[in-house]
């Protein structure tokens, strides 16, 4: 693999680019080791629109509309945007929802679980655990035949429809129309300034567009092709910049108690990011990916979005996610729930020679 | 997509509804239809009232236990705040109120164990810029029972109330560190 390979050089900006990003949008407001949160943007956003009433949990997260439009731009200037879709959307919709409960259950995101091991949480060594169990469950069921089934071009425009929704959510953001709430406490209430988050979701998404970087594909291809894999340079770097920043902005903190939103019930964060590795790999990536994909045009990925957006209201309402304290029996009656509808899908959606 | 009448038609409606919504959002219609609205939408607003009509009601519901407190009546200010829990049971604050008195009296454990039942209740009160915000006195709490405890449990390892306090200081470091909760 050449340094001057133009993938290389894109996966390695891509990396960086989040790395520094995710720690400085904590210092620029948003809270701690929550950076860049898919999950926790998500469970904002959706509280924003009114699906659930933790009125500590509600923002329109600039960051996500960036990362989808972002993805969209990039996309369509590089002639890759196609409407393409119709592999299995209900059970992609349903993957979405248990993204969510398992990453509310370790509190983050497969990319929220780097920053917070860059930041010194040791908790989150469960965590990482479970998301290589995870991409290792998925990666040996593909290679005995399960798969959701193959995408094609779709007439019609479909791939524009999750562009447009976040385009709306877009105008709600800048319009403030009454209905969209806006937490005045909790974490809800700490963001980084609008333009700030917008700008660094919409070049996140752009680059991840580029170079098709995400967490769980890194490890996936780490695990299938070891260090040929340009992904695996991408999320090095990742992890370097955000340690170097993290310390550089006194953000490291090492250890396993009082760390900002984690706890230590390791078996349930192990299973939370199980779930998570293993419906990624089976969908085609981690929550981040879901939403580049789906600004490409990919509407299979965008029913696993809506999913998400279902998730996150889900997760709040019925009190699922776990907090410092622990997890709830509710969350771990769903992760239950999650890892039920993974071995079944894979079960069921498994291909055998007859 | 331009072939017969048909295309040509639904060409026409798409411009029609374009222009009007361009017409609504330029010329202004959305933003004074949101503030002929506001009254039912504004979940905002209704938001902040509700806040700030919390703040109040819980100060006054229990301005007699800050009382009894100023006056340094603190068995008397604990026994008004079970008859109030009685009447408000659930509420945050009083957990809170019998957190400070606790601790006043010097009984940490239990102290620790009140904090922490409040801030399960309601973040709030570890937000550094809420009105009823106690940030600092949960800070100064965490120092000083991780500092304490940590001789207590050397010499009685064995003791699980002790081991339960360190857990409940630990949840309420972790509160304080903040974090997407």
């Amino acid at each position: 693999m050449r340094l001057r390979d133009n993938h290389l050089l894109t996966v390695l900006t891509a990396g960086i680019a989040l790395g520094a990003l995710g720690v400085l949008l904590a210092v620029w407001g948003n809270p701690e080791n929550s950076g860049i949160c898919v999950s926790c943007f998500i469970e904002n956003s959706s509280g924003a629109l009114g699906f659930h009433g933790n009125e500590r949990m509600q923002y329109l997260r600039p960051e996500l509309i960036g990362f989808v439009l972002g993805s969209t731009l990039a996309a369509i200037a590089f002639r890759e945007f196609h409407s393409r879709g119709g592999s299995a959307p209900l059970p992609r919709l349903v993957s979405g929802v248990f993204l969510i409960v398992g990453c509310a259950i370790f509190i983050g995101c497969p990319i929220k679980l780097f920053l917070r091991l860059t930041a010194g949480d040791l908790t989150a060594v469960a965590g990482l655990l479970g998301l290589l169990a995870g991409v290792w469950a998925g990666l040996r069921g593909l290679a005995h035949g399960v798969h959701l089934g193959r995408n094609s071009r779709e007439r019609g425009g479909s791939g524009f429809l999750v562009p447009g929704f976040f385009l709306l959510l877009l105008g709600f953001l800048l319009l403030r129309p009454g209905f969209v709430i806006f937490s005045q406490a909790g974490s809800g209430a700490r963001h980084a300034p609008m333009l700030l988050s917008l700008g660094a979701g919409g070049l996140l998404g752009a680059l991840a567009q580029r170079s098709r970087f995400c967490i769980t594909g890194s490890l996936r291809d780490t695990l299938l092709m070891g260090r040929r894999t340009p992904l695996l340079w991408g999320l090095l770097a990742f992890v370097g910049v955000a340690v170097a920043l993290n310390l550089a902005t006194g953000l490291f903190q090492p250890g396993l108690y009082g760390q900002p939103g984690a706890h230590l019930e390791f078996a349930w964060s192990f299973l939370g990011m199980l779930l998570v590795g293993w419906i990624s790999v089976l969908i085609g990536g981690c929550p981040f990916r879901q939403l580049i994909k789906a600004g490409e045009g990919d509407a299979d990925a965008g029913l696993v979005v809506l999913g998400m957006f279902l998730g996150g209201a889900l997760v709040q309402t019925w009190g699922l996610t776990a907090t410092a304290a622990g997890v709830p029996m509710n969350g771990k009656i769903a992760l239950l729930a999650g890892l039920l509808f993974v071995l079944g899908s894979s079960l069921l959606f498994r291909e055998r020679a007859d | 997509m331009l072939q017969d009448r048909y295309d040509k038609l639904l060409w026409l409606g798409l411009l029609g509804v374009i222009g009007t919504l361009g017409f609504f959002l330029f010329a202004g219609s959305v933003r004074e239809s949101a503030a002929v609205d506001a009254g039912s939408l504004d979940r905002a607003m209704e938001q902040e009232l509700a806040r700030q009509a919390k703040v109040s009601f819980v100060e006054k519901i229990y301005q007699p236990v800050s009382k009894l407190r100023q006056e340094g009546q603190l068995q008397s200010a604990l026994l008004k705040l079970d008859e109030l829990s009685v009447r408000y049971p659930g509420e945050a604050h009083g957990a809170i109120l019998k957190g400070e008195i606790l601790l006043e009296m010097g009984a940490l454990d239990a102290a620790v164990g009140s904090f922490v039942a409040a801030v399960q209740r309601n973040g709030d009160y570890v937000d550094q810029h809420h009105p009823l915000s106690r940030f600092e006195t949960i800070r100064q709490l965490v120092e000083r029972g991780l500092r304490e405890i940590a001789p207590r449990l050397q010499a009685h390892p064995d003791n699980p109330a002790l081991a339960e306090s360190r857990k409940q200081l630990f949840y309420l470091q972790s509160r304080l560190a903040g974090g997407c909760e």
